[in-house]
């Protein structure tokens, strides 16, 4: 059992040794080993087109974090109040934006814009004159598209943290005479803090991997992934994997930050309901 | 059953007032984000190819008609990915299974969280490392040393299916490890007071109680494989074509725009058909709801 | 050819390049003599009333959305362009012509500059995605310097859309330190690759090249969008297919890491895997194959054509031109840059096969781009 759990962990970090580890190679490609040199750390951070990629995907990670998060509580808590029909529409909904693959969201949220956009703009024009705001695919069509998918995750993360909830804890505060907002604020808002956490959590990784999505709607914006992608069509350098080991670590940090906060609280992030 | 806050004191109106507003930004998003694109894939496909590429409107069923010429897509997809799947949670079971009953609870967490941890690296990286470790110079280079000679391991259904349970897997440890972790341990011991053997008892205890998890690990990972096409372009070298790889192509570079809408609306539907199967019959109760994502 | 040319010789420029890339000199020791300063002047001259550099990046704006093929720039140029103008470059990479045209069509892209092929400008023209270009704004465009055989392509009825970038062939790249014996043409190229080659061969991932090769099997042309012979070209894709170890456009990493020893192969990427690994070698088939020139060109839907065409200007200038030739390693179509690169680049056979070799080369055609058939057999191919 022990060797077994062992060699899972050898399979899962093999890849990421060999990351690290080529990160540290003085030759032009990574996985031709020439000499231990920290150059390609040094040449990543001065790479403005990664550095400026890397902002984009933090940026566009953290918006749609922020946002699946507060609105897919948002919708949990309304769900719970919600019985028949429209609560049925919604779980479909919720289901379907998971499962319609990232390659079709992506080209047809793209479609869909651009039409829209299309019809939108001649109006702006119209009331703001040619030099006044024109709508355009970039970082916040790549949020709302990633917001959909993580919405829904979200949702569902929460609402089985809701489900699990202590009904009288609510009951009790209600007895107290609290408002509806203060039982909300101070008993039910914090009992969910480690569902939301998980939820930002798990929303920004999605956003910050994704490639597909982001190819179709980032417009001219390139997101982390797309230029780690169109960087190792001619071979990886130390660089590319300069650029992860680094992500790697920040992520590890959060990771272990995260994990801390919710072990405060409790283990079971999405326990079932 | 409710859970927020004051339905007691407040009018039936006020209520629905809050919960419409409650559940307002949704609905937004789904409208623009979601039904939006949908009815556009949903009108393309009824469109014809312009001749140059792209999109012309028309009103006809040419697209479903031909959906078989993507047959062998449909196939591979159908194929691997549930196996990937299965693979997926054969990997994973056991180690759920230490992690929940046989790590000392000092190191879980750790242990878990290392679980986690290469799901947050750069997921090309991954997969161009596993390249490095399935190419000539990787595996069948140590295999050249015992004897073992030639061994081509990359872009192979093989390969494929590592890349897959290696991407995957975490999304499958966790959901197994939190119906684990829940079972009662008095349970087990009971089992075991009772002179039941230890293979006995995880089959007829364990097992049963557990196979909720790898229920809902298993729909996650299927749902996700189902669109996959980074993993088979990479690790299958453009020959292992998946569903989604047929998609990227139909829109990037056929430029058939209708026919790939109509391949979309196909795998819609079948991801829902057999997902609503799964939930029914394996689940066996049906509105059972795959939560424990983490 | 000319050795008093009034900005730099070839020879020196050659020498400076080298010395800068030794890092005996600085950038900017370089780009002075070099002329890349020059090059600041002259577009100074070519933007009238732009010579003080907050002017200049106040009417180019600040950014450019440069859409091209991967290692396709000098990145040191890009570099130098946005210390002159203020306008940062935004690279985007792309695998196909094919994607490039299904984005600009989809719209949304916010491209400035992009990279066509010969064979889809038409198309593009077409569906009307370019902007015809005013060459008045592209003072370093010297018309009578090109060589005529590239420029016609980015024409259209006597209208400029494109202006040539550089030119080059499809061949392919075989590691001749494990295949051994000549290599010469593709019916060898394909025949190798179901024999002693199996499990080591690569094609590009787009129509192309890979079905105009497999007709070239058979002798027909690069282009035949004939139902009979496109037939006989599936047959032997599919029966090649088990034999090749990918499917993939992005050939460079499998050869260099000794995975692939023989794969289709354009111009420049022969010349940097040879420049790094003298055993690859680059071979045009004996029966023809493609030649093309790609072009730059300015989308109808460009956020921002002034710093375009500054772009386009700038990099078009001889001197920075022939960094960029050296850089990725395909061949000019303009013969003041030709000018300035060493006697070793405009000898090497692999930028300037024999002409007996050129002759039977074929332009990509239209039509090929467009042709479902030719769309629907790579999509069989390829889920085979």
């Amino acid at each position: 059992m022990r060797w077994y759990a062992l060699a899972i962990y050898v399979f899962l970090y093999l890849p990421i040794v060999l990351i690290v580890f080529f990160s540290f190679n003085s030759g032009r490609y990574a996985m031709d080993w020439q000499g231990f040199s920290f150059q390609w750390y040094g040449r990543a951070f001065a790479n403005r087109f990664a550095m400026q990629a890397l902002a984009t995907s933090l940026e566009v990670g953290l918006w749609t974090a922020a946002l699946s998060t507060v609105i897919g509580t948002l919708t949990a808590i309304g769900l719970e109040r919600t019985r028949g029909w429209p609560r049925r529409l919604f779980d479909g909904l919720i289901y379907v934006a998971i499962m319609v693959p990232g390659v079709v969201i992506g080209i047809a949220t793209l479609i869909a814009f651009v039409t829209l956009f299309g019809a939108l703009n001649p109006l702006l024009a119209h009331l703001f004159g040619p030099d006044g705001p024109q709508l355009a695919m970039g970082r916040a069509t790549v949020v709302g598209a990633h917001v959909l998918f993580n919405l829904a995750v979200v949702t569902l993360i929460v609402r089985a943290r809701l489900a699990g909830l202590d009904r009288s804890l609510i009951e009790a505060s209600e007895d107290l005479y609290a408002t509806p907002l203060g039982t909300f604020r101070q008993v039910v808002l914090p009992l969910l803090t480690p569902a939301i956490l998980a939820g930002f959590l798990l929303s920004f990784t999605f956003s910050f991997e994704d490639f597909i999505i982001a190819f179709f709607v980032a417009g001219p914006n390139n997101t982390l992934p797309i230029y780690i992608f169109s960087s190792i069509r001619r071979g990886i350098t130390p660089e590319i994997n300069a650029i992860g080991t680094v992500v790697l670590i920040v992520s590890l940090t959060l990771l272990i930050t995260a994990q801390f906060l919710l072990r405060s609280r409790d283990r079971a992030v999405a326990g079932k309901g | 059953m409710t859970a927020a806050a004051g339905t007691r004191d407040e009018g039936r109106g006020g209520g629905r007032a809050t919960t419409a507003l409650l559940l307002a930004p949704a609905s937004a998003f789904f409208l623009l984000l979601l039904l939006l694109p949908l009815a556009v894939v949903i009108v393309y496909s009824f469109g014809e190819r312009a001749p140059a590429g792209g999109y012309l409107p028309a009103f006809s069923f040419d697209n479903y008609l031909n959906l078989a010429a993507r047959g062998q897509a449909f196939l591979n997809t159908l194929t691997l990915a549930p196996l990937g799947t299965l693979l997926c949670a054969l990997v994973a079971y056991p180690l759920a299974y230490f992690l929940a009953v046989r790590a000392s609870p000092r190191i879980r967490t750790l242990l878990l969280v290392l679980v986690i941890v290469p799901f947050w690296a750069s997921q090309l990286l991954r997969i161009y490392a596993w390249l490095l470790i399935l190419g000539s110079k990787g595996i069948p280079a140590l295999l050249s040393l015992v004897g073992i000679e030639d061994l081509l391991l990359v872009n192979t259904r093989f390969a494929v299916l590592v890349g897959m349970v290696y991407g995957y897997l975490p999304l499958m440890i966790f959901p197994i490890y939190v119906s684990l972790e829940k079972l009662d341990k008095r349970l087990l011991e009971a089992s075991s007071d009772l002179g039941a053997r230890p293979w006995r008892t995880f089959l007829q205890v364990t097992l049963p109680m557990s196979l909720e998890g790898v229920a809902t690990g298993s729909l996650l990972v299927f749902i996700l494989l189902m669109g996959e096409f980074i993993i088979p372009a990479l690790l299958g070298g453009g020959k292992v074509f998946f569903i989604g790889n047929a998609l990227v192509d139909l829109f990037l570079q056929s430029r058939n725009w209708p026919y790939g809408a109509a391949v979309s609306i196909a795998l819609i539907a079948i991801m829902l058909a057999s997902i609503v199967t799964y939930m029914r019959f394996v689940l066996g109760k049906r509105g059972q709801r795959p939560n424990a994502f983490m | 050819m000319s050795r008093n040319d009034p900005t730099i010789s070839r020879q020196k420029f050659i020498d400076e390049l080298m010395r800068w890339r030794r890092g005996s000199v600085t950038r900017r020791h370089f780009l002075g003599v070099t002329g890349l300063g020059l090059a600041t002047a002259v577009m100074a001259q070519a933007v009238p009333g732009l010579k003080p550099r907050r002017a200049l990046a106040a009417d180019l704006g600040d950014t450019l959305n440069f859409t091209t093929w991967p290692n396709y720039f000098d990145p040191a140029n890009l570099e130098a362009f946005t210390k002159q103008t203020g306008v940062a470059i935004n690279v985007s990479v792309f695998g196909s012509n094919e994607e490039m045209l299904a984005k600009l069509q989809a719209g949304g892209t916010g491209w400035d500059v992009f990279v066509p092929t010969n064979y889809t400008i038409s198309t593009y023209k077409k569906l009307d995605l370019i902007d015809p270009l005013d060459l008045k704004r592209l003072p370093n465009y010297d018309p009578s310097s090109q060589d005529q055989r590239f420029v016609k392509p980015g024409t259209i009825d006597g209208t400029v859309y494109a202006v040539p970038k550089d030119w080059g062939t499809t061949g392919y790249v075989v590691n001749t330190a494990k295949v051994k014996g000549e290599m010469t043409s593709w019916k060898q190229f394909w025949d190798r690759t179901r024999d002693d080659l199996s499990g080591r061969v690569m094609v590009h991932d787009y129509q192309l090249t890979t079905i105009g090769n497999a007709l070239k099997y058979f002798g027909y042309s690069f282009n035949s969008i004939d139902p009979k012979e496109l037939a006989d070209a599936e047959k032997l894709l599919l029966d090649a297919k088990p034999h090749l170890f990918a499917i993939n456009s992005d050939y460079q990493p499998a050869m260099r890491a000794g995975d692939a020893w023989m794969s289709v192969c354009w111009t420049g990427d022969g010349e940097q895997l040879h420049r790094d690994m003298p055993e690859m070698a680059y071979v045009i088939g004996r029966e023809g194959g493609e030649i093309w020139t790609d072009f730059y060109a300015i989308p109808k839907s460009a956020p921002h054509k002034a710093a375009a065409y500054a772009f386009i200007d700038y990099i078009l200038t001889p001197e920075v031109n022939a960094r960029e030739v050296l850089a990725h390693g395909y061949p000019s179509t303009d013969a003041r840059t030709n000018k300035l690169l060493p006697a070793k680049v405009l000898d090497d056979p692999i930028l300037y096969p024999a002409q007996e070799l050129l002759t039977n080369l074929e332009f990509g055609a239209a039509a090929t781009l467009t042709d479902p058939n030719r769309a629907e057999l790579m999509a069989r191919f390829k889920s085979a």
